[in-house]
């Protein structure tokens, strides 16, 4: 999976026409095979750009950036990333007609260590779903499978789960890394930044962090894309997309099969209403 | 004073470290989802001296917590009261073990600010009380550039103990300061168990040291760099460079050297508990004042703040920089960002541009 020869020629033709100010991509790091992300302005920078299985950080996350926000942006997205850009979309983050969008079919992303990465075993769009030109050979969307973590995890008992998880709050230093590197983390004061609420009081105890992370994955029900941002960012490693996968079944099977961001327009599980919603839980 | 040098194997080396481990209150690093963080054991089983450099989470919470209460108080209608303040809890010596020497030196940076306007004796009473073991490299990390900085890494005194490989399984012991000079003595001169003599014989630490130093990708002159990013205030430079930077704060929480906190309280009812905790100048609200202004109101000024106290500011100030070339802050950024390359970018940049 190699289209940095694709890109750097879309990318110099929409500088050409006026069509963008900005161009969101990937460049090599200079040193290793390993890239970083990249915001051009400078069309002479076009020829930096590449992309191949190590393009991994989910670019719409820089969407919500001083340099693009309000400017026409260029953008590579590969299916989960075109997945968070979808719900941008529709959550009015973005608009559409200032983005000009390069959907990748992507076959995959690989970590550090060469092994490719679990959420995209388990990909269910791997094709980008929002595009303006597609790049590489679509393979059509496959069937939801629950995640290995979370079968696992079921089989164990109430208390071992719990312990398992108060482990996960112990060794969080709350950084916030998770949120910020999250694309739909994008509220312009975060809740668990009150000053007034005592709960997510900014200390690294097992309580706040319990509180701070578990209110960032609710409101994250039913709108994560599994890209895991939030796990590459994560200083401790922890297996933050436990919180978001197990959100993720239990919404697909009690909201109609609901996957986030999926469909051009579809809101967030919670955001619509269905007369199949479950309501057995309303007294 | 000169210190002394002892000479064992991988095997003393091990007895010695569960004997500390046994009669001391021992922190170490301790493996956990692939992190390893200083926590305290009871066994040489549970952690890891050797602990990869990469993975490993800075000692400077040991020294500095995370989070640390200071007071508890109740505050209703009839006035407010203390109801109990923080004990600091250190009274006896304690040993962390596996420290890395970059880390040990952010310890010895950080003295200087906590002993400054205001003496924070916690901070200081902590290092007091520590006896440091640290292990010296025998291989630079992709990240890191150490031996480029203004400190001397072969004859470091931050630490109090150096561990330091040698040929043919060979482990050195060095004492560095007066701490580590008497409590290594303490331990390895009546004893015999651990396979240990005392030695003169510094030439083939000194081939560790110089092995070491070829293995490094990053180098630089960091006079060079204090000089031009004084300089450089105004570079656009600044700009261009933090652009794709998330504001995640990941690198100033790993960092062996900063040291911004928070004060925010946990209040329920009457009775709430007052906490000091980790903070980052990347943080947008870090600088937001009570009146709705912020002097740091853009991404690049605030990057800009954060490079210039690491290589400018507190070089001012206290004589040295604030960056220890560890490499923390470029191995967790989810988005690769090195410091090395921004401050070498900006100081290449002309002047005024």
């Amino acid at each position: 999976m190699d289209y940095s020869k694709q890109i750097q020629d879309i990318a110099a033709k929409l500088f050409a026409d006026g069509k963008i100010d900005v161009f969101v991509g990937y460049r090599m790091n200079g040193f290793d095979d390993n890239q970083v992300p990249v915001v051009i302005t400078d069309p002479k920078e076009v020829s930096t750009l590449v992309f191949t299985e190590k393009s991994v950080f989910n670019l719409s996350n820089y969407l919500k950036a001083d340099h693009t926000r309000n400017k026409r942006a260029g953008l590579v997205v590969k299916g989960c990333d075109s997945r968070s850009l979808n719900l941008l979309l529709t959550e009015s983050q973005v608009k559409r007609d200032r983005l000009y969008i390069i959907g990748i079919a992507c076959e995959g992303v690989v970590d550090d260590k060469g092994q490719k990465m679990q959420n995209c075993i388990e990909c269910i769009v791997p094709d980008a779903v929002v595009y303006d030109e597609m790049l590489g050979n679509p393979q059509g969307r496959k069937d939801y499978i629950v995640n290995a973590d979370i079968k696992a995890l079921a089989e164990k008992g109430l208390v071992e789960r719990r312990e398992y998880f108060e482990e996960i709050f112990e060794n969080c230093i709350r950084c916030n890394a998770c949120r910020h590197s999250c694309p739909l983390c994008y509220c312009a004061k975060c809740c668990i930044d009150q000053e007034t609420a005592s709960l997510y009081n900014g200390s690294n105890t097992a309580s706040s962090a319990f509180h701070a992370l578990m209110t960032w994955s609710l409101h994250l029900a039913g709108r994560c894309v599994d890209c895991r941002n939030c796990e590459k960012a994560c200083p401790s490693h922890l297996p933050l997309h436990l919180l978001h996968k197990q959100n993720e079944k239990v919404i697909f099977e009690n909201f109609q099969n609901h996957l986030a961001g999926v469909e051009e327009g579809e809101r967030g599980a919670f955001y619509k209403y269905s007369l199949k919603d479950p309501d057995d839980f309303i007294m | 004073m000169s210190f002394s040098t002892f000479v064992t194997d991988k095997a003393g080396l091990q007895k010695m470290y569960e004997a500390i481990i046994s009669k001391h209150e021992t922190y170490a690093p301790v493996e956990k989802f692939g992190k390893y963080d200083y926590k305290k054991v009871s066994s040489l089983k549970e952690c890891d001296p050797d602990s990869p450099i990469a993975e490993t989470m800075s000692v400077k919470s040991l020294f500095f917590p995370r989070s640390s209460k200071i007071m508890k108080y109740e505050a209703t209608s009839a006035g407010t009261s203390i109801l109990e303040t923080d004990q600091d809890p250190l009274t006896a010596q304690r040993v962390v073990l596996g420290v890395k020497h970059c880390d040990a030196r952010g310890l010895q940076v950080l003295e200087a600010v906590n002993k400054w306007d205001y003496i924070d004796s916690d901070f200081l009473k902590r290092r007091e009380n520590t006896v440091i073991f640290s292990a010296r490299c025998d291989k630079a990390g992709t990240h890191c550039f150490c031996t480029s900085l203004d400190y001397d890494l072969e004859n470091l005194d931050a630490l109090d103990i150096a561990v330091v490989n040698g040929a043919e399984g060979k482990i050195y012991l060095q004492a560095r300061t007066e701490r580590g000079e008497t409590f290594l003595k303490e331990k390895l001169e009546k004893s015999t168990m651990y396979n240990v003599q005392s030695t003169n014989d510094e030439s083939e630490m000194k081939k560790q040291y110089v092995a070491f130093t070829a293995s490094f990708r990053l180098k630089m002159d960091y006079k060079d760099i204090n000089e031009k990013m004084a300089k450089r205030f105004d570079s656009p430079a600044f700009e261009e460079a933090s652009r794709n930077c998330v504001s995640c704060n990941t690198c100033a929480f790993i960092c062996p050297t900063c040291h911004c906190f928070k004060i925010s309280d946990e209040k329920i009812k009457d009775t709430g508990v007052r906490y000091k905790s980790y903070d980052s100048c990347n943080n947008v609200y870090f600088t937001l004042e009570a009146g709705g202004h912020n002097p740091r109101p853009a991404k690049y000024r605030r990057w800009r703040q954060r490079s210039m106290h690491k290589f400018v500011y507190y070089k001012e100030r206290f004589g040295v920089n604030l960056c220890v070339g560890c490499g923390h802050c470029a191995i967790s950024c989810p988005v690769n960002i090195s410091i090395f390359d921004v401050v070498n970018h900006i100081a290449s940049t002309p002047v005024g541009s």
